[in-house]
């Protein structure tokens, strides 16, 4: 049952509450105009007593990850909320083969169609499997999207000038691994493992289902993207990184410490590039790992991921994913680098 | 979450992303010139989607509380399954909001800054240097200074006057302190300190923004590897500036 048909027949059949429309005004305005008051008077009289340098550093590096994560975020709940209200579910059916392993490489490949990071792209693989697409092949998805698609693999190719094949190598691993969890979720993971969310069909409007699909998905999405970043923002300033460089020059290690840099630090896809370039102690295949970790795990990755998929799916594909990552891009990473 | 704390929320993050983005330049601590177009549409999207949804819980007032109620019964047994019913979590979308008006973080400084002997990393541009001029003083980015001291072979600092322009981080060392640049790739999670040691003038306080003009100093010795000390320059004058309008390089 749903609860437009319950709002629409209250107000066909006057309700008992009719005779109190003037007792109970509308909540909306009045709070809304206390909650703006106190952040006014709050930012008048407390913002200059918060100046101690370590908060403000935190909270800069907190506020950043946000802003920075917050288009990519609404940009993937638009096209889930889309997906959600305009696609026919049928349609998923049709696009992607009945086979199962053979939908895993079919939804990787699909990936490097959408621009989009990470952040857009667990609500996608959420609306996909809420529409009936196998979650393996949406795992798929959910894992090569941030990584493969167009932007990220030109961003890559600019950050490493005269290094073609790091672009190169980054497609082909993380393909690969997106791919190889794929199969392997398909193979050994349980249904009760992963909590798939259900999208109740409702009454009304497109337009109405689509909004509220949308706001449903952003501040969820959004609530965990929060604790995601403040994480990763208190690591950030209480990890020195003077203690990375002491370990550039260990092979294995270095790719080991540079994928974990990754999940710590996490930076947008699009972005990661450009900080890799820069690590220049590094080997390029311990440079490898942290772009192919980078985009599948990280910190408010985790922290998504958790939220959407329940937390047994989290702390079972997210220690998959990472394993995955590393060792196919320290296999690439000597063959092709 | 009730509808209407849902578009309180978004209301607020909306609100908060356009007063950043369009009304001031505050994004500039944040984020890269380049991200406000992106930064401006979501804000967009998500102040309408805030606004449509309180608009729509004022018009039907009497329903309203009616309505909240059976949500709240609702909500304990189908978290998470019914659109018009968000999750706890969205609460902690307000925390951005608050920490942009209650703390108003300013751009990196000093304390992300700190740390002697931080690894230094080349700016990406390195490689490809104009000559400069021989008589006037050329204003140059932090950045380009380091990468072009780091080019041994090429000395094309040598002799030549520039001016930097970036904030100040004091040394524990007695002879120095250092003119220090943000240097950000994306957001100012991943922004990294670009410093040069200034010699031969007295340290304004941490976090002061300076132009300092002055001339390189080689290095004594040719074997310490480049990224392990920041270059170094003696400076002729030392200018107080107000903080620039992009904080990062």
């Amino acid at each position: 049952m749903s609860d437009r048909v319950a709002v629409e027949s209250s107000t066909e059949i006057p309700p008992p509450e009719w005779g109190r429309r003037s007792a109970a005004p509308p909540a909306a305005p009045r709070l809304f105009a206390l909650l703006a008051a106190l952040l006014v008077v709050g930012r008048l009289v407390l913002t200059p007593l918060l100046t101690a340098p370590a908060l403000q550093t935190w909270a800069t590096v907190f506020v950043a990850i946000c802003v920075q994560a917050l288009p990519f975020l609404v940009f993937g709940v638009l096209l889930s909320a889309a997906i959600a209200a305009f696609v026919p579910p049928s349609f998923w059916t049709k696009a992607l083969p009945r086979n199962p392993y053979a939908a895993v490489p079919v939804a990787g490949a699909a990936g490097a169609v959408l621009p989009g990071c990470e952040c857009a792209s667990v609500p996608v693989a959420s609306g996909l499997m809420s529409r009936g697409v196998t979650p393996a092949a949406a795992l798929a998805f959910l894992l090569s999207s941030p990584a493969v698609n167009p932007v990220v693999v030109v961003a890559t190719a600019v950050a490493f000038p005269g290094q073609p094949m790091m672009a190169v190598a980054r497609f082909a691993a993380s393909l690969l691994v997106a791919v190889a969890a794929g199969w392997l979720w398909l193979r050994f993971g349980r249904s009760s493992w992963l909590r798939v969310p259900s999208r109740t069909a409702r009454g009304g409007s497109k337009w109405a289902e689509f909004r509220d699909a949308m706001r449903h998905d952003l501040l969820h999405a959004g609530g965990f993207l929060v604790i995601g970043g403040i994480t990763a923002a208190t690591l950030n300033v209480i990890v020195p990184r003077t203690w990375l460089a002491s370990v550039a020059g260990v092979p294995v290690l270095s790719a080991v410490v540079l994928a974990l840099l990754a999940v710590v630090l996490s930076i947008c896809s699009e972005a990661d590039a450009f900080v890799a370039a820069s690590l220049t102690a590094f080997s390029p295949t311990a440079k490898l790992a942290f772009l192919v970790v980078g985009p599948m795990v990280d910190l408010k990755l985790i922290a998504l991921q958790a939220g959407t998929f329940g937390r047994a799916f989290a702390m079972r594909f997210v220690p998959l994913t990472f394993l995955l990552a590393v060792m196919v891009s320290s296999a690439l990473g000597g063959v092709l680098l | 979450m009730s509808r209407m704390s849902q578009s309180l929320v978004l209301t607020l993050l909306g609100g908060v992303v356009l007063w950043i983005t369009a009304l001031t330049r505050s994004y500039l601590n944040y984020v890269k010139p380049g991200f406000r177009p992106f930064l401006l549409a979501a804000g967009v999207v998500v102040l309408a989607l805030g606004i449509i949804g309180l608009v729509q819980e004022w018009r039907r007032p009497y329903a309203n509380a009616h309505d909240e109620h059976v949500h709240e019964q609702r909500g304990k047994h189908a978290e998470g399954h019914d659109h018009t019913q968000a999750p706890k979590v969205g609460w902690l979308l307000s925390l951005p909001v608050f920490a942009i008006i209650l703390i108003a973080p300013p751009a990196l400084g000093a304390f992300a800054a700190r740390g002697e002997d931080a690894p230094i990393r080349p700016p990406a541009t390195a490689g490809s240097y104009v000559p400069l001029s021989g008589e006037k003083i050329t204003p140059m980015a932090v950045g380009e200074f380091i990468g072009r001291a780091w080019d041994f072979r090429k000395r094309t600092l040598t002799g030549k006057k520039v001016r930097l322009t970036g904030f100040v981080v004091r040394s524990k060392k007695k002879d120095r302190w250092y003119v220090t640049r943000m240097q950000m790739s994306c957001c100012a999670a991943d922004a990294i300190a670009l410093k040069v040691a200034v010699l031969g003038a007295a340290p304004p306080p941490d976090d002061t923004w300076v132009e300092v003009t002055g001339t390189w100093v080689p290095p004594r010795s040719r074997k310490i590897p480049n990224g392990t000390v920041p270059p170094e320059m003696t400076a002729g004058r030392v200018t107080q500036i107000p903080q620039p309008s992009e904080p990062y390089e």
